[in-house]
C-alpha cells in the first residue's frame, strides 16, 4: 500500500455553547492514500464544510486525531502540503489570474523564472492560456474556479481539498471544472478530497462516502 | 518581495485599472500636509536664510570683541587676517549718538566703520539707495533711511552728533561742542532692526567722539564663502591675545533667532495636525478595507499566510500611502515654491495690492530656504505618522480567523 497523505480518526467537532451546541460532527475516520481521490457527500448543514477546514488545519478538532503523512497538521505547513479550492472561488480581485496562481506560491517565497513558467503552464492546463492577465472581474464563473485550481497547484500540494467546487457554475461548466480537478490530480499523483452534491461528480473519485448525522459513512 | 508587500501594492495600485478611488483620497490627504509643511518651513526659514544674509553682509560673520576695547587693533586685525578661513576683518566703533538736525532730534546707533577695509567685510555699498559709500570721509554720515526721516534730512543735509563723552565732560565743568557731520548718503539694509537705527560714518570720527584715540569696540570678520562661521570659531580665537574674543554673529541675535524659530516650530506642529488627520482617513479606509475584504483575509490564511503577514500587508499599504502621499507633496510642495513670486504676484494683482507688497516687505520676491533638516523631519514624520495609522486595521486583520472570515458571505 502507497503512503498515506490524510488520516483522520475519531475527529469530532461542536459548535455553540450550553444549550445551543450543535455537535456537527461526531466521530469521523478517513484514511487517504497518495494519488487516491474521495468524494464526501451529504446533506446541506451536515458539516462537509467543518470537516474540510479540519482537514486543511484551518481550524482545530475538539477530539480526534489528523495526521498529514507522518505529522500534525501545521498551519506553516499548509500552502506546501495542500491546496484549497472553494465553492466562491475567493481569487483576489486586485490580481489578474497570474498574479492569483502566482499568490500562492508566493507565500513560501518570491517566485523565480520556473514558478513563473510553471504558474502560466497550469493555466494553459486549465485552459486560460490566453487569459493570464485578465482580473477575475473580467473572467466568467467557471474560468475562476480554474483559476482557483491553478492556484491550488501551484506549490505541488500533496493534497487537495475542494468545497463544492461546482456549487455556484452550471452544470456545463461543473462538468468541466471536475473534469481538470481529477485529471491534475490524477496526472500530478495528489490526492484528493471532493465534496460534492453531485452524484456523477462524485463517480469520478475512486470512492464515495456520506456525511450523516457526524460520522462519515 | 515579500508577498504582503506584494498584495499591499497591489491593492493599492491594482493593475490594469484605474487608480482606485480610496488611494486617491489618502495619498492626496497626507501629500497636502506634506506640501504644506514644506512651503510653509521653506518660506519661514527663507525669512531666516535672508535675515542672516543681510546681517553678515553688515557685520560679518564673526565679531571680535574684548571685555572694555581693543587697545592695539593693528596687532590684533593683522593676526586674524591670518587665520585660516578668514578673507576680511575691518574694526569699528559703535554706540548710541544724540543727533539733531534742524531741532529734530534722533538717537541712532552710530557704527564707525574703516573706509579702507570694511569692503573686506561687509557689501554696504549693496544698499546705500542715494548718495555713496565712497563720499563717506571724517566729516560725514550715512543714515538709514528711517533715521533719515525722523530727523527730516536728506542727502547734503547738516546733522549735529552728540557723543556720551559730551555728558562725561560736562560734569567736569568742560564744554565740548558737538560735531557737524554732512549726510552723504541714504541707506536701506531691509530688516526693521537694522534700518530703525543705524548711522554710519569713518572709524576716526567715531573714536574722536568716543574719545578712544587709537582703540577700538570690535573687530567684523568676513570668512571664505560657504565657511561655517561655527566651524570656523577656534581658528580665529587661537591668534587672538588673551581677553579678546570670537563670537559668531548667531550670539548677538540670538533672542531674534531663537523667536524665528520658535515661530517656525510652532507653525509647523500646527501643520502637521494636516497629517495627523491624513492619517485618520487612511485608518479608517484601511478598517473598511479590513471589513469588505473579510473573505479575502480569510483566503490569505487558507493559502498560508501567517498573521504576522496579513498584519504586515495592511501596515505596509500604511506605509506605501505615506510614501505615495510623501513624493507627492514634496513633488507639489516644491513646485509651488520654484513658481511662488509668480503665485504671490498674481495674488496681489488680483486683489489690486502690488504696491502694498512692495512696501510692506521690502522686497518683491518671497525669500525661500529649505533646511534640510526640516526636509528630513517632515519626510520622517510624515511616513511614520502614516505607517502608525495602519497599525489599528493591521491588528484587526490578523485576528481575523480564517475560517470564520470564510464562511462570511
Ligand atoms: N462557527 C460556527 N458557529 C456555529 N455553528 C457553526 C459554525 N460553523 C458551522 N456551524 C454549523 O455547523 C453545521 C455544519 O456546517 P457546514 O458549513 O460544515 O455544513 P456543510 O455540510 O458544508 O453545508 P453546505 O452543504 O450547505 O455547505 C451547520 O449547522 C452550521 O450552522
Ligand atoms: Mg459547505
Amino acid at each position: 500500500m502507497s503512503e498515506l497523505i490524510l488520516e483522520a480518526g475519531a475527529v469530532a467537532k461542536t459548535f455553540g455553547i450550553g444549550p445551543a451546541r450543535i455537535p456537527v460532527l461526531r466521530a469521523v475516520d478517513l484514511a487517504l492514500a497518495a494519488g487516491e481521490s474521495l468524494a464526501i457527500r451529504g446533506e446541506s448543514g451536515s458539516g462537509k464544510s467543518t470537516l474540510l477546514h479540519l482537514l486543511a488545519g484551518l481550524d482545530v478538532p475538539d477530539a480526534g486525531w489528523i495526521r498529514w503523512g507522518a505529522s500534525a497538521p501545521d498551519p506553516a505547513r499548509r500552502s506546501r502540503y495542500l491546496g484549497l479550492v472553494f465553492q466562491s472561488f475567493h481569487l483576489v480581485p486586485e490580481l489578474d489570474a497570474l498574479g492569483n496562481v502566482l499568490l500562492a506560491a508566493r507565500m513560501l517565497g518570491a517566485p523565480d523564472v520556473a514558478t513563473r513558467q510553471r504558474a502560466e503552464a497550469l493555466l494553459g492546463q486549465v485552459g486560460l492560456a490566453g487569459r493570464a492577465r485578465h482580473l477575475p472581474a473580467q473572467l466568467s464563473g467557471g474560468e475562476r474556479q480554474r483559476v482557483a485550481v491553478a492556484r491550488a497547484l501551484i506549490n505541488r500540494p500533496r493534497l487537495l481539498l475542494a468545497d463544492e467546487p461546482t456549487g455556484n457554475l452550471d452544470e456545463h461548466t461543473g462538468e468541466a471544472v471536475i473534469d481538470l480537478l481529477v485529471g491534475l490530480c490524477a496526472a500530478t499523483g495528489t490526492a484528493l478530497v471532493l465534496v460534492t452534491h453531485n452524484a456523477a461528480h462524485a463517480a469520478r473519485c475512486r470512492s464515495t462516502r456520506t456525511l450523516h448525522e457526524g460520522v462519515l459513512h | 518581495m515579500p508577498w504582503y508587500l506584494y498584495l499591499a501594492l497591489r491593492q493599492l495600485f491594482p493593475a490594469g485599472r484605474r487608480f482606485p478611488f480610496f488611494t486617491a483620497i489618502s495619498v492626496l490627504g497626507v501629500a497636502l500636509g506634506v506640501g504644506v509643511l514644506i512651503i510653509v518651513t521653506s518660506v519661514m526659514g527663507g525669512f531666516g536664510h535672508e535675515i542672516r544674509r543681510m546681517i553678515v553682509r553688515t557685520e560679518g560673520e564673526i565679531q571680535v570683541k574684548a571685555k572694555g576695547l581693543i587697545e592695539d587693533p593693528a596687532a590684533v586685525l593683522a593676526a586674524i587676517r591670518g587665520a585660516p578661513g578668514v578673507v576680511g576683518a575691518s574694526p569699528f566703533v559703535e554706540g548710541p549718538v544724540a543727533a539733531l538736525a534742524a531741532n529734530r532730534p534722533a538717537f541712532p546707533l552710530l557704527r564707525g566703520i574703516d573706509p579702507v577695509s570694511v569692503g573686506s567685510v561687509a557689501e554696504l555699498g549693496r544698499y546705500v539707495r542715494a548718495g555713496s559709500l565712497d563720499e563717506l570721509d571724517d566729516d560725514s554720515v550715512i543714515l538709514s533711511w528711517q533715521v533719515a526721516e525722523q530727523l527730516g534730512a536728506g542727502l547734503g543735509s547738516s546733522v549735529e552728533l552728540y557723543s556720551p563723552l559730551l555728558f562725561e565732560r560736562l560734569k567736569q565743568d568742560e564744554v565740548i561742542l558737538p560735531r557737524r557731520f554732512r549726510v552723504v548718503g541714504l541707506f536701506e539694509i531691509g530688516h526693521q532692526h537694522l534700518d530703525s537705527s543705524l548711522a554710519f560714518t569713518t572709524l576716526r570720527a567715531a573714536q574722536e567722539l568716543y574719545g578712544l584715540g587709537r582703540s577700538v569696540h570690535g573687530i567684523n570678520v568676513r570668512l571664505a564663502p560657504g565657511r561655517d562661521e561655527v566651524a570656523a570659531l577656534p581658528a580665529v580665537n587661537r591668534v587672538l591675545p588673551p581677553g579678546i574674543e570670537a563670537l559668531p554673529w548667531t550670539r548677538k541675535w540670538e533672542s531674534f533667532l531663537w523667536v524665528l524659530n520658535l515661530e517656525k516650530t510652532i507653525t509647523a506642529f500646527l501643520l502637521l495636525f494636516i497629517v495627523v488627520i491624513a492619517a485618520f482617513s487612511v485608518m479608517s479606509s484601511l478598517l473598511i478595507s479590513v471589513v469588505r475584504k473579510t473573505r479575502e483575509i480569510g483566503l490569505l490564511g487558507a493559502l498560508g499566510a501567517s498573521r504576522r503577514g496579513v498584519a504586515l500587508c495592511f501596515c505596509a499599504q500604511a506605509f506605501l500611502i505615506g510614501v505615495t502621499g510623501t513624493l507627492l507633496g514634496l513633488a507639489g510642495g516644491f513646485t509651488v515654491l520654484a513658481w511662488r513670486n509668480e503665485l504671490v504676484r498674481l495674488i496681489a494683482r488680483g486683489l489690486g495690492r502690488e504696491e502694498t507688497l512692495r512696501q510692506f516687505y521690502h522686497f518683491t520676491d518671497l525669500p525661500a530656504h529649505t533646511l534640510p533638516a526640516d526636509l528630513i523631519l517632515t519626510v520622517v514624520a510624515a511616513v511614520v505618522i502614516s505607517t502608525l495609522a495602519g497599525l489599528l486595521p493591521a491588528w484587526r486583520a490578523s485576528r481575523l480567523k480564517p475560517v470564520e472570515a470564510l464562511r462570511s458571505e
